[in-house]
């Protein structure tokens, strides 16, 4: 059929630059995975297949360390950035627009406009002084921050959820002796819920790689995943590495399909 | 059954907004709703029917005004609370349950147990004729079939009350006129009380005990589609419900003298007082076409004839150049056998001819 509407798949080039982008996205990642099986530690000639890095990376108690404190911090953090945003879409897209709305998303999308290198800075310079106070030297600092700027995050799709509800189906909930809890319970919860879980991955993930905010905030011997590596990487570029990268990589794809399947689902 | 029984609302007003974009959706409206009865509330876009029906469901509260359910004051009642259940015109199912979920949705809110609820879910699924599609969600069923299942949702918990807010006019003519006789089935069976709104005047008409005819927050006529379509309180009603053909007179004595000639016996006696300037209104079907004088008829001439299938509309020019139109069967041949410019008599059917009360 004859179409004259725009398309940019149209456009001269438009196919080797595709290629190119992907490529320039995709070939480090698909090299680090590659080398994470390479029986030699350099990181630029081939030796041969091994699988030998998987098992010594869990062999090492700082990996393994460094492992359960970030899956501890993503998953709290995670799951207190989801309530938070869950109650604050409820708050800000039901209503008709006022003026303090505009107001309200910058608030809460502020971690991702600042700079992050500013909200580590300012977190550093916040918790210091709870930490003279209090003497509180835990993991309670990071899960703070990581929640923090995780919230926008898990926002983002739960929003989008609630304002494509139907507002009738809660009046229709009332309307069916349902009190406004069990309105809640049994209607806009269930409808919520792919968007929660949608942004609780996303939130996750977040968490999981974030490392300037962490680095900033974290007390000694509080080193996550990503720090840790980093840490090492300074020394030299080892085998183990790649190999936690690559386990990282394929849990992060996991978690990003699940949130694609989970948005789509509905339409 | 005492005085009371039934939906009443008491001087109910309504004002949305403030300042310059205050809207007075109701202005002061007061009607009582018999217990079983299928009331219509009749009136076009902006009217303020469905503010009524909201006022009822408990919705909205009324800025001032009561309403009042067998005899008691709801006017403050949370809509969970109240023994009234609506029909939305958008349906609103609940998407993420199956059809018997949302059957049975009001009676598990209420508390009842589950076998209780899962028998009247299966009785409500057999009254709407919906027994195989219990286990499908709201998105596989077509317009018609989720307008039932909305039906029955609404109808489980036996209410005192069911609103039904447009619920047709999303559906193509044929089932349109299935559901017509459905709901007035179902009402008879139940013996509920219907409140159901609709700008279709010819559904108002086939379906409703009585009618409340509306404009711009005000209730303008109360009746049985009987009463209003032959005594109209004022030229609103009387082209709202209907066609009908307006002629100016002066009133004498049971009778009327027209400004396009002739004197002309009334249908029925009025208010308005002998010798003043009144209008007076005709149905189209009321009026024959006759070749020669007659007492009581009118010369006229023919204008245009419009056919419409079963029946023809022709338009008659009388004396003084009044339009009136009139309404005939649409012989065999489909030709009604007037041509433009042809003279001929209208003999208005005696007692067709009304005074309309409101002369504003
Ligand atoms: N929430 C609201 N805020 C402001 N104005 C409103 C609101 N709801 C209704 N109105 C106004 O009140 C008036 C009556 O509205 P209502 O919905 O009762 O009309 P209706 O008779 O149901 O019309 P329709 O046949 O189009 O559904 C309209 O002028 C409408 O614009
Ligand atoms: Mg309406």
């Amino acid at each position: 059929m004859f179409n004259r509407s725009f398309s940019i798949s149209r456009l001269p080039g438009f196919t080797t630059i595709a290629i190119l982008v992907f490529v320039m996205l995709y070939l480090p990642i698909a090299m680090l995975v590659v080398f994470s099986f390479n029986s030699g530690t350099s990181v630029a000639i081939w030796e041969g297949f091994t699988l030998e890095w998987y098992p010594r990376a869990w062999a090492n108690e700082q990996v393994k360390d460094a492992t359960i404190r970030s899956l501890i911090i993503a998953s709290t953090a995670s799951v207190i950035a989801t309530i938070v945003a869950t109650m604050a879409a409820l708050a800000t897209t039901r209503r008709k627009q006022t003026r303090g709305q505009t107001f309200v998303y910058i608030l809460i999308n502020q971690p991702l406009m600042v700079p992050e290198i500013v909200t580590a800075v300012a977190l550093l310079i916040f918790f210091a002084s709870i930490k003279v106070a209090t003497g509180y030297q835990g993991l309670g600092y990071l899960i703070t921050a990581h929640a923090a700027f995780c919230i926008p995050f898990a926002y983002l799709p739960i929003r989008a959820r609630l304002e494509g509800m139907d507002l009738t189906l809660e009046t229709a909930a009332a309307d069916l002796y349902a009190t406004p809890w069990q309105t809640f319970r049994y209607v806009t919860l269930p409808l919520v819920m792919p968007g929660a879980i949608a942004g609780l991955m996303l939130a996750f993930v977040t968490s999981l790689d974030d490392v300037v905010i962490t680095l900033f905030v974290k007390s000694a011997g509080q080193d996550t995943l990503p720090t840790y590596m980093l840490a090492q990487i300074r020394r030299a570029v080892t085998t183990e590495v790649n190999a936690i990268s690559t386990l990282l990589l394929g849990l992060t794809v996991i978690m990003l399909t699940a949130f694609f399947l989970l948005t789509r689902k509905r339409n | 059954m005492s005085a009371q029984d039934g939906v009443e609302a008491r001087n109910a007003r309504k004002v949305y907004g403030t300042g310059q974009e205050k809207v007075v959706a109701l202005d002061n409206v007061s009607i009582v709703i018999k217990r079983g009865e299928f009331f219509t509330l009749l009136g076009p876009s902006g009217c303020g029917k469905t503010t009524l029906l909201r006022l009822i469901a408990g919705f909205e509260t009324p800025t001032s005004g009561t309403i009042l359910l067998d005899g008691t004051d709801i006017t403050y009642d949370p809509p969970n609370k109240r023994p009234v259940n609506t029909v939305f015109q958008s349906y609103a199912l609940f998407p993420h349950l199956t059809v018997a979920q949302n059957i049975g949705f009001g009676l598990e809110m209420r508390g009842h147990a589950k076998a209780e609820v899962d028998s009247t879910v299966e009785e409500m699924l057999a009254l709407v004729r919906m027994e195989s599609m219990a286990d499908r969600k709201p998105t596989q069923l077509s317009g018609g079939q989720q307008q039932r299942v909305a039906l029955a949702r609404a109808l489980a918990p036996q209410p005192k009350v069911l609103l039904l807010d447009e619920p047709l006019s999303a559906l193509d003519l044929k089932l349109r006129k299935e559901m017509q006789s459905e709901l007035k089935r179902l009402q008879l069976e139940t013996g509920i009380t219907f409140i159901f709104v609709t700008h279709d005047q010819e559904e108002a008409l086939t379906m409703s005990d009585r009618i409340g005819v509306m404009k711009s927050g005000s209730l303008l006529q109360v009746g049985s589609p009987r009463e209003i379509y032959t005594r109209p309180a004022d030229r609103f009603v009387a082209s709202f419900i209907g066609e009908t053909n307006f002629l100016t007179g002066v009133l004498g004595k049971d009778a009327i003298t027209l400004d396009a000639g002739g004197t002309l016996p009334l249908g029925a006696s009025t208010q308005a007082k002998s010798g003043s300037k009144v209008t007076a209104s005709i149905r189209p079907e009321q009026i024959r076409v006759i070749e020669t004088d007659a007492p009581g008829s009118l010369p006229a001439t023919v204008t245009e004839s419009v056919y419409f299938g079963t029946d023809s509309h022709c338009h008659f020019a009388l004396a003084d150049g009044t339009e009136v139109v009139v309404r005939l069967q649409s012989p065999a041949s489909g030709d009604v056998g007037l041509s433009r410019g042809q003279n001929v008599f209208l003999r208005f059917e005696p007692g067709a001819l009304m005074v309309l009360e409101d002369q504003a």
